[in-house]
């Protein structure tokens, strides 16, 4: 097994189990509590983490193209109409140009009227310009006073020639009013008749049509011409006629969107006639966009600050960040108690398997001393019979000799020799049975005959210390299923226990009972004089004996305990001092112990 | 009375001579041996009635011993002498037709009782 947990032993190690000093063992035991805290934690943690992050990332990612998307459809919205607007415009004007009157054109008076009637559907108008192929200009509408002009060499001339069409950025005309001009050229079939209508507009006009398609969705929307020169005003991100503030003041005059980027910008899309940027711009994250106005001179910027569902996605990380700490929380809560909860279950494993290892132990060298017992009482059997034997013989031949000086004290102290021998025979056959291999035979046994019989056997030194023996038997007692021996031996013990306590002159009293379906009582009452508090814990142990020396063996009831607990039963003892004692031992009516009492012995 | 030759058969010599000692003293006839083979010769020498067997002896275990003799003549009563104090040779030793058991230290009164006995029984035979 430790093979495998190799590794695991080195990140956790196992709590110690043999007994050392207890703050040694405290460190371990608490070094694991933590390496456990500390696996569990990171195991539990991974996944919410984990997932966390990736429905962060992934809700943020969606919520991003979600603003993208809606950002270009805005803008799209907002070109088509701008385009649409200035197209209109330039319908117009082209409408004018190509009417049939060509005549009607250079009259003053007429184009006046002309002046005026565009002006009423589009009052920003200021004033229409005809100039002939020469470049010359031949008629005049309008509130200045303007000097006839050669256009000729004019760029925005040679190319509303080339194209047909012109659209010219805004610029402040006289008066320091905003306006921009739309040229058309005239193509008649006669060559005189060839013309170009020069058409002036107040910015107004545009910015009045940029502000109705304002839908509010952009924080700012406005347009710019080549030079970033803003076309109508912007609310934040610069002023009308200024640069955009958006774009580099050293970026490249040019015809490409990217051209508008300023370094640091991360390009979100690039495709022909559209860019979006995203930048950092007074500390604040904003995506913009640049796209081409088809056929006109200008840009369209819209700029968006923050998320459109900035509410939503703050929730969701609210929400995120709550259940993330509350699991977290509680994870770290639950984890720390169980951790303790094992580590204390395991010390409280250790500390009983230690105890259950000492009292083996113990067992263990009750048993080696039972044996050594055996092995020396067997050993001594055999000069003991020599002994006895000679001093018998010595006696014998006493018995037969005359008396002679100190006869008397050579019978007396054969005698002695003899006592002592019968002593250690006592000994010696005590020992053995203590570790005795005997064959048991499990049977149905009837308590109260077997308490009769062992009686019978005491009854003459019983009786020779008037010591009077009463039963007091219940006679529906169940036969029990146990082993005879052992069962006599255990009654034999403490009877004669009872005996020699008694001493002389008293009463034992036996009785039988029937406790339960499974379990009989003996009682075992004299009233001899009593074993004293201290005593009573100790009266089991092995050699543990209050006579004197050399009067008992103190195997007695360890003996019986354990026999007792080999029959399945349980033995306990009261006693008061000056009033007597009581055993009671309570036998199963049926062990499954009893039925492998041969092995186990 | 005994009337029947005692064979002591241990091979523990001081008790095998006391005992016997012992019980010429009280007029019985009474021989030892220290061997179960010596043992099994004297049979035939001495023709004994009874034989006080010791269980336990290094060239032939006493049950061995005990079979023999009855091979050899049924009547001849056996008391083993056990130091052992378990019922199991006993008990295995009656089956072998040992005619009882004693334990050693031996009780000298108790054992000329279990003699008497076994006489009694092989004159009746």
């Amino acid at each position: 097994m430790s093979q495998e947990s190799g590794w695991l032993t080195k990140i956790l190690p196992f709590p110690p189990c043999e007994l050392g000093n207890p703050k040694a063992l405290n460190k371990g035991y608490k070094r694991f509590s933590r390496g456990l805290c500390a696996i569990l934690t990171i195991l539990v943690l991974i996944p919410p983490i984990i997932i966390s992050a990736l429905s962060h990332n992934q809700y943020q990612q969606l919520l991003e193209a979600e603003e993208l998307d809606q950002l270009v459809l805005n803008l799209e919205v907002a070109q088509s109409a701008i385009e649409a607007f200035v197209g209109e415009l330039k319908s117009v004007v082209k409408f004018i140009g190509s009417s049939d009157c060509y005549k009607k054109l250079l009259n003053p008076k007429d184009l006046e009227k002309v002046l005026l009637r565009m002006q009423k559907e589009y009052p920003g108008v200021v004033d229409i310009q005809v100039i002939e192929s020469d470049g010359m200009q031949k008629a005049y509408a309008g509130p200045y006073e303007l000097q006839r002009h050669d256009y000729r060499n004019q760029r925005w001339y040679k190319e509303v020639l080339e194209r047909g069409v012109y659209i010219s950025h805004i610029f402040s005309g006289f008066r320091n009013v905003p306006h921009f001009v739309i040229a058309v050229s005239r193509n008649a079939t006669p060559e005189e008749e060839k013309c170009v209508l020069r058409v002036t507009i107040n910015a107004s006009t545009l910015q009045d049509f940029v502000d109705t398609i304002d839908s509010g969705y952009a924080d700012d929307m406005f347009m710019v011409d080549s030079k970033h020169v803003a076309q109508t005003e912007p609310q934040k991100y610069g002023v009308l006629g200024g640069p955009c503030v958006l774009h580099d003041k050293h970026a490249s005059e040019g015809e490409s969107s990217q051209d508008y980027m300023s370094k640091n910008d991360v390009i979100l899309i690039d495709s022909p006639g559209v860019a979006v940027f995203q930048k950092i711009f007074d500390g604040q994250r904003i995506n913009h966009v640049v796209a081409d106005l088809l056929n006109t001179p200008w840009k369209l910027v819209m700029v968006k600050e923050r998320y459109l569902y900035a509410n939503t996605w703050m929730l969701f990380k609210i929400r995120l960040v709550i259940i993330f700490l509350s699991c977290t929380i509680v994870a770290c809560f639950v984890i720390v108690e169980i951790s303790h909860a094992l580590t204390n279950h395991i010390r409280v494993l250790n500390k009983k398997r230690q105890q259950l290892y000492s009292e083996a132990e113990h067992t263990d060298k009750l048993a080696s001393i039972g044996r050594l017992a055996a092995g020396v009482a067997h050993e001594i059997n055999n000069p003991l019979a020599i002994i006895n034997q000679k001093a018998g013989l010595v006696e014998d031949l006493m018995e037969f000799s005359d008396d002679f000086p100190n006869k008397a004290i050579i019978v007396e102290n054969v005698g002695g020799i003899q006592s002592s021998v019968e002593r250690c025979k006592t000994i010696t056959h005590r020992l053995l049975g203590f570790a005795r291999q005997n064959d048991v035979v499990t049977e149905e046994i009837d308590v109260n005959s077997t308490l009769r019989e062992v009686v019978e056997f005491l009854a003459k030194e019983a009786t020779y210390n008037q010591i009077k023996i009463e039963f007091n038997l219940c006679d529906s007692v169940k036969k029990i299923w146990s082993s005879r021996g052992p069962l006599q031996q255990v009654f034999l013990n403490i009877i004669n226990n009872a005996i020699d306590a008694i001493g002389n002159g008293g009463d034992i009293i036996l009785s039988s009972k029937q406790i339960n379906e499974t379990t009989l009582q003996v009682t075992i009452v004299d009233d001899g004089p009593g074993m004293p508090a201290e005593v009573l814990p100790h009266i089991f142990e092995p050699f543990f004996t209050t006579k004197e020396t050399g009067k008992g063996t103190g195997l007695g009831l360890s003996i019986t305990y354990g026999l007792v607990q080999k029959l399945g039963g349980s033995i306990k003892v009261k006693s008061k001092l000056g009033k007597g004692t009581i055993f009671r031992i309570a036998l199963p009516v049926r062990h499954s112990e009893s039925e492998r009492f041969n092995s186990k012995l | 009375m005994i009337n029947s030759k005692v064979l002591v058969i241990d091979d523990e010599v001081e008790f095998a001579s006391t005992l016997c000692q012992r019980l010429k003293l009280r007029g019985i006839v009474a021989f030892d041996v220290h061997s179960g083979s010596e043992g099994l010769v004297s049979l035939v020498k001495m023709n004994p009635g009874i034989v006080i067997l010791d269980l336990k002896m290094p060239d032939m275990s006493g049950l061995d011993v005990l079979t023999k003799i009855k091979e050899y003549d049924p009547t001849i009563e056996v008391i083993m002498l056990t130091g052992h104090g378990s019922t199991g040779s006993g008990l295995e030793a009656k089956e072998k037709g040992a005619f009882d058991c004693i334990m050693k230290p031996v009780d000298l009164a108790e054992l000329v009782a279990k003699m008497k006995t076994a006489d009694e029984k092989r004159s009746k035979v």
